[in-house]
């Protein structure tokens, strides 16, 4: 029995496959689903979202949204997601330090949120590619 | 003589416009290609997150939530949107447009919000309340486009001074096709007969109170957005191949119309050489 999970973003599908296990974020903390999990409905807060199947795993980095399980059937449904291998480390530092620059020129108070949210998202990438490499060295060795 | 004169110049005058409007056609896809990705890429996050509201709509109690809340049918007045593109030279994708919205308006009372500045005309015509009007930009709509629009929504369905909203656009089926569509948007449609789920045991997490409104007000704001995407796709591809049309139409005159020169050209040098011989022959006899 395996789980098929789907990831959708408002700008792509972002990963669509089965998996054994499922290591989500939610607002209530970090949850881990299994096969023959009950159904359920839950908010997800950024932070990564592994996707476990067989001796691979996939590291998906998310932004606030919503996850369903039904069935053995996961939806995930994020403001903005995208996959580790994905991730531009250069351009995710470039627009880190873009956001930081423009926060300490004092703005109005909408765009303060965008820029904040922009910085979040860098942070957030930049955690998940990070944590990727190393997992990936210690593998190596 | 003056008859070629007069020919040339239409010519040139076809050749002219056949450039504008090729050129229109250019741009025109060049927006399509970005535009039809975008839908393409978000339909299936906003059917997801619709389809997810309408299972959680049914499994709770409808007073729970005021989007989800079915109104009395007989006293209806409703929110209508109405999203059209801001320039014209589009086909037949206004008129159509139009066509819709008058056989609509005239079935229960309305109030309008016009997006774009193509449908401002007939909606000025019709005797329905005009609430706000807005620009629907001739590049791709940003998320920050639906603020206005979401503003306006929450003020007039919140506040119950409709029953309903609904959004008058065209759907992007595909290059040569694009429908004019009425989507609900609020109250959010349950199909209360679809009732096989309901006994199934779910867990919500925190608790269903603080997901609902999340999810409810997420689902506005992108379906809004989907339909403002859909319309732009819409309007490119069929300006897009009303240009396509114009371009190979102005050929085929051009292509006339040279025919036709040429045919003149020639009679006149017949009819001058004929002159000239007959009078050798005149001089000899």
């Amino acid at each position: 029995m395996m789980l098929n999970i789907e990831v959708l973003s408002p700008e792509n599908v972002v990963y669509r496959g089965e998996a054994d296990e499922v290591i989500a974020p939610t607002s209530n903390g970090q949850i881990a689903i299994f096969p023959h999990h009950v159904s359920l409905l839950t908010k997800i807060s950024e932070g990564e979202l592994i996707v476990k199947s067989g001796k691979q795993t996939q590291y998906i980095a998310v932004m606030d949204g919503f996850l369903q399980v039904r069935k053995d059937f996961i939806t995930v449904l994020a403001d903005y997601a995208i996959q580790s291998e994905d991730i531009q480390m250069h351009k995710a530092e470039e627009a880190k330090k873009r956001a930081e620059k423009l926060l300490e020129e004092r703005v109005g108070q909408k765009d303060f949120a965008i820029i904040e949210a922009d910085l979040r998202r860098s942070l957030l990438e930049l955690k998940v590619a990070q944590k990727r490499r190393r997992v990936a060295s210690i593998q190596h060795k | 003589m003056a008859n070629t004169v007069l020919l040339k110049r239409r010519i040139k005058t076809s050749r002219n416009v056949s450039k504008t409007t090729r050129a229109m056609q250019m741009i025109a896809a060049s927006k399509l290609k970005r535009a039809q990705e975008a839908v393409l890429a978000s339909r299936p996050y906003v059917e997801k997150l619709g389809s997810l509201c309408k299972e959680v709509g049914e499994k709770t109690d409808v007073l729970s939530h005021p989007y989800l809340l079915q109104k009395d049918t007989k006293q209806r007045s409703e929110l209508l949107f109405i999203l059209a593109p801001d320039k014209g030279l589009c086909g037949g994708l206004v008129s159509n447009l139009v066509k819709t919205y008058l056989e609509f308006s005239k079935a229960s009372y309305v109030k309008i919000v016009t997006v774009g500045k193509k449908i401002e005309p007939a909606a000025a015509r019709s005797q329905n309340e005009l609430v706000a009007s807005f620009p629907f930009g001739t590049s791709l709509p940003t998320f920050e486009a639906t603020e206005g629009i979401i503003t306006i929504i929450k003020d007039y369905y919140i506040n119950q001074k409709v029953e309903s909203v609904k959004i008058l656009y065209h759907k992007f089926l595909g290059l040569f096709s694009q429908v004019t569509t009425v989507l609900t948007l609020l109250p959010i449609n349950l199909e209360k007969e679809n009732t096989k789920h309901v006994s199934e045991y779910q867990l919500f997490e925190p608790t269903l109170q603080e997901i609902l409104p999340y999810l409810l007000e997420r689902y506005v704001e992108m379906a809004v957005y989907q339909c403002l995407l859909e319309n732009f796709a819409s309007e490119q591809a069929a300006r897009m191949i009303a240009m396509q049309n114009a371009t190979d139409n102005a050929r085929d005159i051009i292509f006339e119309l040279t025919l036709e020169y040429n045919k003149m050209r020639q009679e006149k040098i017949t009819n001058e050489i004929l002159d000239i011989s007959s009078e050798g022959v005149n001089q000899y006899a």
